[in-house]
């Protein structure tokens, strides 16, 4: 118990670095998802195909693997980012793939005659994007956004290897002075599952706040 | 133009990886199927206390990252004086998460075929089991097939984390290669194809899989 008590601070430091990946590659993941799918959509064939290009490396290749690439490769090609930033970008990259397939379906979830209605209206194509489909999609995305959401959360313990103090590298650390795995990894497994559980929880009050269509 | 002759000299050492990957995510894959088929049994059980287990333990895997059940596990078995191997340790953990995310996988699959076609199973005179078992789960095995295989390819990904964990599979081997040469771009490079194969096979098979159960 003492031990625990003794790690706390050090465990709440790893675990605010947690949270700032965190949110930092949901945004970014979010918003690489709203403008890749919709150029998945919408765009031409040559920006379609370069999409379909990185969806489809990002989906084959371990994150862990593209973490490392930026972590040794960065140094060679002169670039010089803070290694949480690089850590924010490749988490984000990552994810901004499996965004965009939650963005996409959303989107396709709309009935095509939303189209013809609104068109019958006389919108134009960009308010008929935001205002009719967008908004409606928003709905439809709530679970497998939450739920990806959770995955970027998870994947931010990646960094730990890259030596990024997050609260799994805090926690490796303290166990290799300690010697007690049990009780620190499992003080590591409750912080992420207090942040998951926390967003799944907050995803179902939003998804029953805005399901007034149904 | 790129020179691709790199390939030649990174591919050897990435192949002895290769094969420890392979071994690795093949009963991952399997284990993690089977695994899910027992979870969600406990999942849909009748008893409420079993129901409320499984699903705690659905949720507390789900929820906590697959790297620090790893490092629980493996760190935690020399800790109780019965040191397991990273390679059995990275199995479990892989196998614990997994299994969480395929019952969940085969419980969507079983909601989503239509209560009519059991009901009228019901109606002609068949038990609640066999009409399960004939009408309900034909189907709902055909369901799950795509997921199934997106999850498997998630494994095949995360079987890179037990580069942490000393086994030496790809990634160990990238990693190594990386720490000695001045290569990195090349090394990564080589690996990631090397990742873009295996898990292209994997999705490969399944689609054909899928082709062969589909009722036309």
């Amino acid at each position: 118990m003492d031990l625990i008590f003794n790690s706390l601070p050090l465990l709440a430091r790893g675990t605010l670095t947690t949270l700032y990946l965190s949110a930092g590659a949901i945004v970014l993941a979010t918003a690489l998802g709203v403008v890749l799918a919709l150029l998945q959509l919408y765009g031409g064939f040559i920006l379609r195909a370069l999409v379909e290009v990185y969806l489809y490396v990002v989906r084959g290749v371990p994150l862990l693997v593209l973490l490392f690439a930026m972590y040794y490769a960065l140094p060679y090609a002169n670039v010089q980012i803070e290694p949480i930033t690089g850590g924010i970008a490749v988490i984000g990259l990552y994810f901004g793939a499996f965004m965009t397939e939650v963005v996409r379906a959303a989107v396709l979830s709309v009935p095509r005659g939303q189209w013809e209605a609104a068109r019958a209206v006389g919108l134009t194509t960009p308010r008929i994007l935001l205002d009719v489909v967008l908004m409606q999609a928003v709905r439809m995305a709530g679970p497998p956004f939450v739920n990806t959401c959770i995955m970027v959360v998870k994947g931010t313990s990646l960094v730990a290897i890259i030596g990024l103090a997050d609260v799994t590298y805090v926690g490796k650390q303290i166990v290799e002075r300690t010697l007690a795995p049990f009780e620190i990894f499992g003080a590591v497994a409750l912080v992420y599952f207090v942040i998951c559980f926390g967003l799944s929880r907050l995803g179902q009050y939003f998804e029953r706040r805005l399901n007034y269509v149904h | 133009m790129i020179d691709f002759s790199f390939l030649a000299r990174v591919a050897p050492t990435l192949a002895e990886g290769l094969a420890t990957t392979v071994l690795l995510a093949v009963p991952a894959i399997l284990l993690s199927a089977a695994w899910g088929a027992v979870v969600v049994m406990g999942l849909l059980a009748r008893s409420r206390v079993l129901a409320a287990v499984t699903r705690g333990y659905v949720e507390a895997v789900r929820n906590t990252p697959v790297l620090v059940q790893m490092f629980f596990i493996f760190f935690g078995s020399g800790y109780a004086g019965y040191p397991i191997s990273g390679f059995t340790a990275g199995l479990i953990a892989l196998v614990v998460q997994n299994g969480a995310y395929a019952a969940e996988i085969y419980r969507g699959g079983i909601r989503a075929v239509a209560h009519r076609l059991a009901e009228a199973g019901l109606a002609l005179g068949l038990t609640p089991r066999r009409a399960f078992r004939i009408i309900v789960l034909p189907i709902a095995i055909r369901n799950v097939i795509p997921p199934l295989s997106n999850q498997g390819v998630l494994i095949i990904k995360d079987t890179s984390l037990v580069a942490t964990i000393s086994v030496a599979e790809m990634t160990f081997h990238a990693r190594l290669l990386a720490d000695r040469t001045a290569a990195v771009f090349e090394i990564f490079f080589t690996l990631a194809l090397f990742y873009l194969l295996l898990t292209a096979l994997f999705t490969g098979a399944m689609r054909l899989l899928e082709r062969r159960v589909r009722i036309t």
